[in-house]
């Protein structure tokens, strides 16, 4: 019950005219950002945050903004999968595989709407689900001592280490970076200059908008300029645009299950949407037995990675929400929101801010609402934002992105670090060094940090209240097996190569 | 082999900040962890992390062929000028000088670079610092002009 009061109170806040106005314009931007390859929703996300920051915006506001541009970006990316057979997200690399086939045989405009509706049923079956499961995990959490945060968090990092990338030593070593830049500057404890090599602009910590632009706009940059791919021509997008009563027969049952699968692969820190349409495509496709064509242009094959895909990504915001701890390279930057409006992340979020909470759960069935309203109708205004060259679009994205760095501090020492790290990150990019658990390691070290050390002051440096509650010590068990989880799952694979393997 | 190097040049950061962190002492202190446990900590693991990068043998890693590196370079010095001179010329000139090579990095041609630059500084600058209200450089020079 009283769940839906506190529902009721977030749509209040979401419908106020600004706040709608807000989600309108974030779900656009949204769909657009998602649409152009290399920009995804951690991108946008990245750009828009600053911005949102200097216009003044309230957090609820800034944070409709945000949660309505990851919506868009997970519906927008479907678009270039399936016009240009290029994914504009990673969630969307699924949807080339029967996207384009269909785009091909003159179903471009069935196979967009149809997604989209996929992606609208995934998103209202994630918004019930973040309403009926969050606030619970919340109450759990809230006895979590300093100890069980300590190990919580480190089982957020091992979960991005052991799922993203391939390497483990390589996740490892983007955490560690990112636990290194947020030691930087004075020691709230202790008033101790740390790393800050007598500069006075670090005495305060590098700011989290300057480390996420630098790996996420500046460096996605120098990479497009790599990948600059030859502007293959969108199929053009004739005939009819509503999926008919036969093809939505074909694929209702795949979106729902796609939807709910989609959303319990997102609640898992570090399995992102890319996992979660990847595992729905596949698991949909043995489903479905002989009678299909997936990969050559099936409905369903195109219903079920988009299903996945926005339910994931709804999915993960809820350990954001309920824990603190984000399970998601976007996820992470929007816990950096937070914290730009001294917001502090976790359990009791939910207790001190439920506008803030409330608020944005509503806003994502309303952004959700829109963004079908979009899709359908105005999908030829999308199309044609395809058509946008590269050399209009990078030097407005540095543009933007130095604008949204500038204007925390207005120095040009934030600049200069910002594009440093952005070199930085390029480098590290194209050794396949994933940038997620970067980002991670640098949101999550200082809470890392202050509750290791309340914790050991509780204990009196003694190392075992580390070890001391069976929650604790559950998540260890967590951490340690998501570390070790996937290689041995990999080993035994290919010691059993031999067999045929499911497709 | 990249990552090899890689791999020193994270073992040489490792040990400039054990060196570094090993003298971060509170003059008083009230807690059993001090100021430089933690950052120690990870300065250890990022040097074992380091060891595992150069010993264990891996895929090679994939550069793009040099003239292209070449243009990524060039990309990253044009950013870095920009982000030098941005409140000195102010934001309208320099991000006009900013788009003029990074759009001919993507392939306009001049007369696009220069028609896209001035237009995306002027533009730009009229959203953010008038319509958002996103203070930004007009730049020493500009100022008597714009009041």
């Amino acid at each position: 019950m009283e769940t839906i009061t506190h529902l009721m109170e977030g749509f209040a806040v979401a419908g106020t005219p600004t706040n709608l106005a807000i989600a309108a314009i974030g779900a656009f931007l949204g769909t657009v950002i998602g649409l152009l390859p290399g920009l995804g929703p951690i991108n946008g996300v990245a750009i828009l945050l600053p911005i949102a920051y200097a216009m003044k915006l309230p957090p609820e506001s800034a944070l409709i903004l945000l949660a309505a541009v990851y919506a868009g970006c997970e519906v927008g990316g479907r678009i270039s999968a399936i016009l240009i057979n290029v994914p504009g997200d990673a969630g969307a690399v699924m949807t080339t595989m029967d996207g384009y086939p269909m785009a091909r045989k003159g179903l471009a405009g069935p196979a967009l709407s149809l997604s989209a509706f996929a992606s609208f049923s995934g998103s209202m079956v994630a918004v019930v689900g973040i309403v009926l499961f969050a606030p619970l995990l919340a109450e759990w959490a809230l006895a979590f001592g300093p100890a069980e945060y300590f190990a919580l968090m480190v089982l957020a990092l091992s979960c991005l280490g052991g799922l993203v990338g391939d390497s483990l030593v390589k996740a490892m070593v983007c955490v560690l970076l990112g636990l290194m830049l947020s030691t930087v500057g004075i020691d709230s404890n202790s008033g101790v200059y740390r790393y800050t090599f007598d500069l006075l602009h670090l005495a305060d910590g590098i700011p989290f908008i300057v480390v996420v632009i630098g790996l996420f706009a500046v460096s996605e940059l120098m990479l497009m300029l790599e990948n600059a791919h030859s502007g293959a021509a969108p199929v053009s997008l004739s005939g009819r645009l509503m999926f008919n009563a036969q093809e939505f027969a074909l694929a209702k049952w795949t979106m729902l299950r796609c939807s709910v699968t989609g959303f319990f692969v997102g609640v898992l820190p570090g399995a992102g949407a890319s996992i979660a349409s990847a595992m729905c495509y596949a698991s949909e496709r043995r489903m479905a037995g002989k009678d299909h064509c997936f990969g050559e242009g099936d409905p369903r094959g195109v219903a079920a990675p988009e299903a996945a895909n926005n339910a994931s990504a709804y999915g993960s915001l809820i350990p954001m929400l309920t824990l603190g701890v984000p399970g998601s390279g976007t996820t992470a930057v929007m816990i950096g929101a937070l914290t730009l409006y001294n917001i502090t992340p976790g359990p009791t979020l939910f207790q001190d801010q439920p506008v803030v909470v409330w608020g944005l759960i509503a806003s994502l069935a309303i952004a959700s609402v829109m963004l079908l309203a979009m899709n359908i109708p105005l999908i030829r205004v999308f199309v044609k934002f395809l058509a946008i060259p590269n050399w209009l679009l990078v030097p407005g994205v540095a543009a933007i992105s130095l604008v949204g760095v500038y204007a925390v501090h207005g120095t040009t020492f934030d600049l200069i670090l910002g594009t440093l790290l952005g070199g930085v990150g390029y480098l590290l990019r194209v050794m396949n060094f994933p940038m997620a658990p970067f980002i991670l390691g640098f949101v999550l070290g200082d809470m890392m940090e202050q509750n290791l050390r309340r914790a050991l002051s509780i204990s009196n440096g003694e190392l075992d209240i580390l070890f001391s509650s069976p929650v604790s010590i559950g998540l260890w068990i967590g951490a340690l097996a998501m570390l070790v989880g996937p290689r041995v799952a990999a080993a035994l694979r290919s010691r059993h190569a031999g067999e045929p393997q499911p497709v | 082999m990249s990552e090899r190097v890689f791999g020193v040049l994270l073992l040489l950061l490792s040990a400039a900040g054990l060196v570094i962190g090993w003298d971060l002492r509170a003059p008083v202190s009230y807690e059993p962890v001090g100021p430089r446990a933690f950052p120690l900590l990870v300065f250890v693991l990022i040097g074992a992390c380091a060891l595992a990068l150069v010993f264990f043998r891996r895929g090679p890693t994939r550069w793009a062929p040099p003239a292209v590196l070449g243009r990524v370079g060039g990309l990253f010095v044009v950013v870095l000028l920009y982000a030098l001179l941005f409140d000195k010329l102010g934001f309208i000139v320099s991000t006009t000088l900013m788009c003029l090579p990074l759009a001919r990095l993507f392939g306009a041609s001049w007369k696009q670079a220069l028609g896209a630059g001035a237009c995306m500084g002027v533009a730009l600058f009229i959203l953010f610092d008038r319509v958002l209200d996103v203070a930004l450089p007009a730049g020493q020079w500009l100022k008597p002009i714009l009041g």
